[in-house]
């Protein structure tokens, strides 16, 4: 269970000058394994580092490193001599056929008992990061959990590796075959939030009325900053799932749903898509659209126009509390406002964006916010 | 055959399909030499149930017995549909002294975690354990009894929880969510998941088999469950409704007992006299040539409603058929989520004894443009409707007629007997009528479509 799948063994040359190609004799111990570095900086890959003393003679050495069962990138093998680097010289590798497993010739000094680092690139060991979150009543702040996910199914056991992420301190973790450990690594306590609500007008439908028995969800997200002011900010946030709950004011929590993030770098924004409000309606309708400047060509045939447009949308917000809806509309082409009862942001030449205050629903009924766009589309080819 | 059952019902309390037991190991090695095993039982369960995805969040206090040092706690969950990676456990005593160091899930062993604790006191910890669970559901579903004049209803909603998660929660304090939850994964895929969070480097596939239905059904307490629903027939369960972030949770009265394979219904609300309209709709392209009957209400305080959103769900309806306290059934409709203030619609379906008829009573062209090769280039389309509505039944009602228009670029003339007009879009009308029981209605419109050349003549008329 506890065997060893990864090998090392030095052979002693024993037919120095002849051209007969000598046997792979297996003469010494196993050295065994230590100050074993398990680096998971980089998500492609996992490097390991290992140091074993080499009991070396004078002259040449046949190191014998074999991986069965063991998915290690051979090319990416190497050899470090720490001790004596100068008097140490790897002259070359092989690679003996249909086997797991290389031999280093290497060339000694003198008789050392040699340190060695050995480093390679092993499969199917990583680490996942998944986050957890509680937000508070007023959806305001979050305390958030960060946990480290270590997956070891590369095929060998490890006792006992310093394991280094990117950032931070090294900490010590053995990690067995197909065992998956998860640690906390990061707290962050009263995070601040933003709640977005976010109508899309290309990705939702326009009119709830025309779906029957059908809810049009309008996604909600939680903005949340990786910077100092958020308490975070000291490094970037992989990238992982997220899972929120939420302080229900009686001692327990509910769970508000969960999303992936990609990695966050320092300064940057994250969006966690939690769900969908159904109490927020948007009725968006078009109420005209002719064209006009009609131009034709001497067959009569239309070669150019303009268009009159009129597009209104209804915002009913039927929750007891305010909310900032953002809204997405786009106009295609080259185009022109002729009147727009709101504000709005040119995210792009096609894209619009309204941040709509919705007040909280009162006795009387829903808030309800009306926008009016007025607006023509120029030099239309049909 | 006989003694074996007898042993089964025995050992049913002790056959909890979650099993948690204290190693306290005493060489940091090996779990062979384990020293000392307790089963703490729950002390409390709650449930959390949401309806937007198969999906429960479990919450249970158990009390551990720690020694000082190194503690090994074990949890294992064969046959049941738990997410492993959401399991999480809080100290709710001496935090600051217990450190809860790793969750290790063990190679070559399946549904089993180890939770490596440090702690700083020996004795009894209360602990709360938290994850999340597919196999438990609630739906709701609401039964209307119409008055005879049909001016009033009657509304009884009720939910119905159902528990398929391999697991029996004994007094559970049991709480549903209204709501649409973003979620990425299925709770149940992850729940049968070989390696917890997969294998690196591959895409997971499930393995396991879905935990054995059959196994649960075997020991289920059924007459433990029995003695308790007897016990709880005194008076219906109240269940209290609040708004969290956008989600409604409902929390039913004390504690529930539904075993594995069990579903159990309860009495959400129920409200008399809400006020009703008998609302009919005519649109040919969306309902054929036929009238469809919704009932229309709204959820707000008016109608003795708007505390609360009311779920998504079926209705069925049924009316009051005589003094008798008969009931003749109406129909059914299934509504969507209606916040606060929102008007319901449910549709009942096709009606025969409400006629709308539509009649083309005249058709003309004019207006001709021509183009200069002496073509026709643009033209006007004149419709004269005649629309009639006919109410067979000995009730008033109120009907919405929507006519669509196959341009933007038309204008329309009407007259005759109708109550309100509304341009709804680009190419659709609205005609709004209410009629006494027995009667009948009529009303014009002549439609203008500009064809061609002429749509740049055209001008919005006031509508």
């Amino acid at each position: 269970m506890n065997s060893k799948r990864i090998k090392l063994t030095a052979i002693m040359l024993l037919l120095v000058g002849s051209g007969i190609v000598q046997a792979r004799i297996k003469l010494v111990a196993l050295p065994e394994r230590a100050a074993t570095v398990i680096r998971l900086d980089n998500p492609q890959a996992t490097l390991i580092e290992e140091e074993r003393v080499l009991t070396l003679q004078k002259g040449l050495n046949k190191v014998d490193f074999s991986w069965k069962g063991v998915s290690i990138d051979a090319d990416s093998i190497r050899l470090v001599a720490m001790d004596h680097p100068d008097k140490v010289t790897l002259l070359s590798v092989s690679y003996p056929p249909n086997e797991a497993a290389l031999v280093w010739d290497i060339s000694s000094a003198d008789n050392f008992a040699e340190r060695v680092r050995i480093s390679y690139l092993l499969s199917f060991i990583d680490r996942l990061i998944t986050y957890t979150a509680i937000a508070d009543k007023a959806e305001t702040q979050l305390d958030i959990k960060s946990f480290l996910v270590l997956r070891n199914f590369s095929g060998e056991d490890f006792d006992k590796a310093r394991v280094l992420l990117d950032y931070g301190e090294a900490f010590e973790q053995g990690i067995d075959h197909e065992e998956t450990k998860q640690m906390l690594f990061l707290k962050a306590n009263k995070v601040p939030i933003t709640k977005i609500w976010t109508f899309d007008a290309t990705k939702l439908p326009w009119d709830p009325e025309q779906l029957e028995n059908r809810n049009v969800g309008i996604p909600v997200s939680y903005r949340i900053v990786n910077d100092a002011n958020s308490k975070l900010g000291q490094f970037a946030l992989w990238g992982g799932k997220a899972r929120i709950f939420q302080d229900d004011g009686h001692q327990s929590t509910i769970f508000l749903g969960e999303d992936n993030t990609s990695l966050v770098p320092v300064g940057e924004k994250m969006e966690l898509y939690i769900g969908d409000s159904r109490d927020i309606v948007v009725t968006q309708r078009k109420m005209t659209d002719t064209q006009i400047n009609i131009r034709r060509n001497n067959r009569e045939q239309i070669v150019l126009f303009d268009t009159d447009e009129e597009i209104v949308a209804k915002i009913e917000n039927f929750k007891d509390s305010p909310a900032v809806l953002t809204m997405l509309q786009y106009i295609p082409g080259q185009w022109d406002m002729e009147k727009c009862n709101m504000q709005y942001k040119r995210k792009d030449a096609y894209t619009l964006e309204f941040e709509i205050m919705l007040p909280a629903r009162t006795e009387k009924g829903p808030a309800v916010k009306e926008l009016k766009m007025h607006y023509h589309r120029r030099n239309v080819r049909p | 055959m006989t003694d074996n059952r007898e042993q089964n019902k025995g050992i049913n309390k002790m056959r909890r399909l979650i099993s948690l037991l204290i190693i306290v190991a005493i060489s940091p090695v090996a779990l062979a030499k384990v020293d000392l095993v307790t089963l703490p039982s729950r002390d409390t369960v709650q449930l959390t149930i949401y309806n937007s995805a198969d999906m429960t969040l479990v919450r249970e206090s158990r009390a551990l017995t720690l020694k000082e040092g190194k503690n090994s706690l074990q949890f294992s969950w064969e046959n049941t549909l738990i997410d492993p990676t959401s399991l999480e456990m809080l100290p709710k005593a001496n935090a600051d002294k217990i450190d809860i160091a790793e969750l290790v899930y063990p190679p070559r062993v399946t549904n089993l975690g180890l939770w490596n604790i440090e702690s700083g006191v020996s004795g009894k910890v209360p602990v709360e354990i938290t994850y999340l669970t597919s196999g438990l559901s609630w739906r709701a579903f609401y039964m209307g009894t119409l008055t005879k004049d049909e001016k009033t209803m009657r509304l009884q909603g009720y939910v119905r929880v159902t528990n398929n998660s391999g697991e029996d929660y004994e007094n559970a304090q049991t709480r549903l969510i209204v709501g649409t939850v973003h979620i990425l994964d299925e709770i149940a895929e992850l729940a049968r998941r070989q390696y917890p969070y997969g294998r690196p480097g591959e895409v997971v596939v499930t393995e396991m088999p879905a935990p054995s239905r059959g196994m649960a059904d075997q020991l289920r307490p059924r007459a433990l469950f029995e003695a308790k629903a007897v016990e709880l027939a005194l008076k219906p369960k109240e269940i209290t409704k609040e708004g969290l972030s956008e989600y409604f949770l409902y929390t039913i009265e004390g504690t529930e007992t539904i075993p594995t394979g069990w579903s159990k219904r309860l009495l959400s609300f129920d409200i008399d006299e809400v006020p009703v309209v008998n609302l009919y709709k005519y649109e040919e392209e969306r309902y054929g040539q036929n009238v469809v009957r919704f009932l229309s209400f709204k959820n707000d305080k008016e109608h003795k409603l708007g505390q609360t959103p009311i779920p998504g769900g079926v209705l069925k309806v049924y009316r009051n058929a005589d003094e008798q306290g008969h009931l003749s059934y109406t129909g059914q409709s299934s509504f969507k989520y209606i916040p606060v203030d929102e008007d319901v619609e449910l549709n009942l379906g096709p009606v025969a004894d409400v006629v709308v008829e539509p009649m083309l009573m005249d058709f003309k062209t004019e207006n001709y443009r021509f183009d200069n090769r002496g073509n026709i280039s643009g033209w006007d389309e004149i419709r004269t409707f005649t629309i009639e509505v006919r109410n067979t039944r000995d009730i008033g009602i109120k009907i919405e007629i929507q006519r669509n228009f196959d341009s933007p670029y038309w204008n329309l003339e009407k007259s005759g007997d109708f109550d309100q007009y509304e341009k709804v879009d680009i190419d659709t009308v609205k005609f709004t009528l209410n009629l006494q029981p027995r009667s009948t209605k009529t009303f014009q419109y002549t439609a203008r479509a500009y064809r061609g050349t002429r749509q740049e003549d055209w001008r919005e008329s006031s509508q």
